[in-house]
């Protein structure tokens, strides 16, 4: 399809397996990191403890986007601050030294805190794709309510559905399906 | 339940060590009451201030955690509930100074007139210190004394009552800390004032509490006591505690030393420009350094926060911080500010203290459960994770 701007590439297949238990989604997490399954993702009402070790995530990254962007903005309001009080436009205010860094620190503190936070919240949102308009993909709808889903992709050729899905039944799962979502680039 | 736990077996070595560090405190005090009383009594002070924040900084976070209701650190709480066996020690250097070492305090001999005249009674600061160190002690005993009661009846009930005991302790702690430091330390420059000296001595005492803590449970971990008791999450909200603090303290520090900057006035700069100007400039310097800029730093990454080793260093570093930050506030207002003046009756009360409050602690340490073994959140306590 020369000239078209979308290539097919393959079908990618995954099995979705839901619970209805925050023990039930953290043994099956944990189990399908042990048998070597692809956990494509886990979806769950609300933040369940340990269940990043249970994905074996890695640590985010988002600590150094709001280290680095914290020190930027402390940087850049200091030199700010001399800039229109020292350099630009020299005032007197009170017989101080115009580079009075005391008086610099509350100021340069907020804006330290203010860049370090909206550039955390915005490199997380640019990171996940989270922008306007995009529109809300669920694994399954009872996810935002008592339903913890587990999907995992079928990257191996060896990968058994019957087997895996009679795993996850056993597991406590109320309901396993496959799901096929095709690829495009 | 009942758990097998290890009670702490110090070797005879170490017990000597700290026997001795006490006596060479003590011994430098005595010899430098001979050869230089206004040295001994301001180290004298230095210390016993110290050591009671120490106390006090211990029974706060164990009041924290019973008024939130918190179970992540039921099973490290005996060990700042040992900490607070300080507490009648340092009392009774307080009072020994305010009555044998009066001579440090310009207002026994010069009195203060109209309103300050009043406040700096010397009966009148005598008997506040009386009620102040009363008080204080009397609630560390009953909420220590509920807790390892506890121990033995498994009575839930005395949670519920050192719940309460601990509101009262607050309460009575934010009444009254304040007034005790203005009594006893700011009052050594009479004629200079500042409204945020209670609360700048409150960070640094939590924080210096915080610190020992850690040092404290990492090193029990070891001797046994709390081996499998202290895990990494344990660590991890001490080193979150440890940050936020230290940084606490830089915050109030700046929240005092800004207004006074900005308002410029002669009878307040003049506490300031004693210690920032001239010979004591490092100091000044070395203790924020020392006391927030290298641990903000450093305790930033989370794997630090899960480290012993790296914890304990910070820690120490704090502790350092802490007696610069208490030698900064007392010296150059006691022994002068044209000069740093640090020798021998110095060096040999700074370690003597740790000395003594080590006895103190092992003591009181072994003398009950190494952990509350009935208290209802031990368990949670016990698998708690991030």
């Amino acid at each position: 399809m020369a000239g078209s701007k979308t290539k097919y590439v393959g079908d990618r297949r995954f099995l979705l397996a839901v619970f209805t238990s925050e023990a039930d989604i953290l043994a099956a997490t944990t189990d399908a990191r042990e048998r070597g399954l692809t956990i494509a993702d886990v979806y769950t009402p609300y933040a369940v403890h340990g269940l990043d070790k249970a994905m074996a995530l890695r640590p985010s990254r988002l600590p150094w986007v709001c280290f680095a962007l914290g020190l930027a903005g402390a940087g850049f309001k200091v030199w700010f601050e001399f800039w229109t009080s020292a350099s630009d436009w020299p005032i007197n205010v009170g017989g101080k030294p115009w580079n009075s860094l005391p008086a610099f620190v509350p100021v340069t503190f907020e804006v330290m805190v203010l860049f370090a936070a909206l550039s955390t919240v915005a490199a997380f949102l640019l990171g996940r794709r989270l922008l306007p308009g995009r529109r809300a993909k669920l694994a399954s709808p009872g996810v935002t309510d008592n339903e913890f889903a587990l999907v995992i992709e079928e990257t191996d050729a060896s990968f058994c559905k019957d087997e895996v899905s009679a795993r996850f039944r056993e597991m406590g799962a109320t309901s396993v399906e496959e799901r096929v979502e095709q690829e495009s680039i | 339940m009942t758990r097998q736990c290890q009670q702490l077996n110090l070797p005879d070595r170490t017990h000597t060590l700290f026997k001795w560090l006490a006596v060479v405190g003590g011994a430098s005090f005595v010899l430098g009451l001979l050869f230089a009383p206004e040295r001994a009594w301001s180290s004298f002070l230095l210390v016993n201030v110290g050591l009671l924040g120490m106390g006090l900084g211990a029974l706060l976070f164990i009041a924290f955690q019973y008024v939130c209701g918190a179970h992540w650190a039921v099973a490290i709480r005996r060990v700042p509930e040992a900490m607070c066996g300080i507490l009648p020690w340092a009392a009774a250097g307080i009072l020994f100074t305010l009555v044998a070492g009066k001579s440090l305090y310009p207002w026994t001999t010069e009195h203060a007139v109209g309103m300050k005249g009043i406040i700096l009674d010397y009966s009148f600061v005598v008997a506040r210190a009386v009620i102040f160190l009363g008080l204080w002690l009397w609630l560390a005993r009953a909420i220590v004394n509920r807790s390892r009661l506890q121990d033995r009846t498994a009575n839930a009930a005395l949670s519920a009552s050192n719940k309460r005991l601990s509101a009262v302790f607050l309460v009575v702690f934010g009444l009254t800390f304040w007034m005790a430091c203005f009594d006893w330390v700011m009052s050594l420059e009479p004629e200079w004032y500042s409204t945020m000296y209670g609360v700048y001595h409150f960070s640094g005492a939590f924080l210096g509490a915080l610190a020992a803590m850690t040092i404290l449970a990492v090193w029990l971990q070891h001797a046994g006591p709390l081996r499998d008791v202290l895990t990494h999450e344990h660590l991890h909200d001490l080193g979150k505690m440890l940050f936020g603090f230290s940084t606490f303290w830089m915050y109030i520090w700046f929240s005092e030393y800004m207004l006074i900057w900005y308002a410029n006035f002669p009878e307040e700069t003049g506490h300031f420009l004693r210690r920032q100007a001239g010979a004591w400039g490092p100091v000044f310097i070395a203790n924020m350094c020392v006391t927030w800029l290298i641990p903000f730093f450093v305790l930033l990454p989370r794997p630090v926060k899960r480290s012993p080793g790296m914890l304990v260093k910070v820690s120490c570093l704090i502790l350092v911080g802490r007696w610069l930050d208490l030698y900064l506030l007392i010296y150059p207002s006691t022994v002068g500010s044209e000069s740093v003046t640090f020798g021998i009756w110095e060096l040999g009360m700074a370690v003597g203290a740790p000395g003594l409050f080590m006895l103190i602690f092992v003591r009181r340490f072994r003398s009950a459960a190494p952990i509350p073994i009935s208290d209802p959140m031990l368990e949670a306590s016990l698998h708690h994770h991030q």
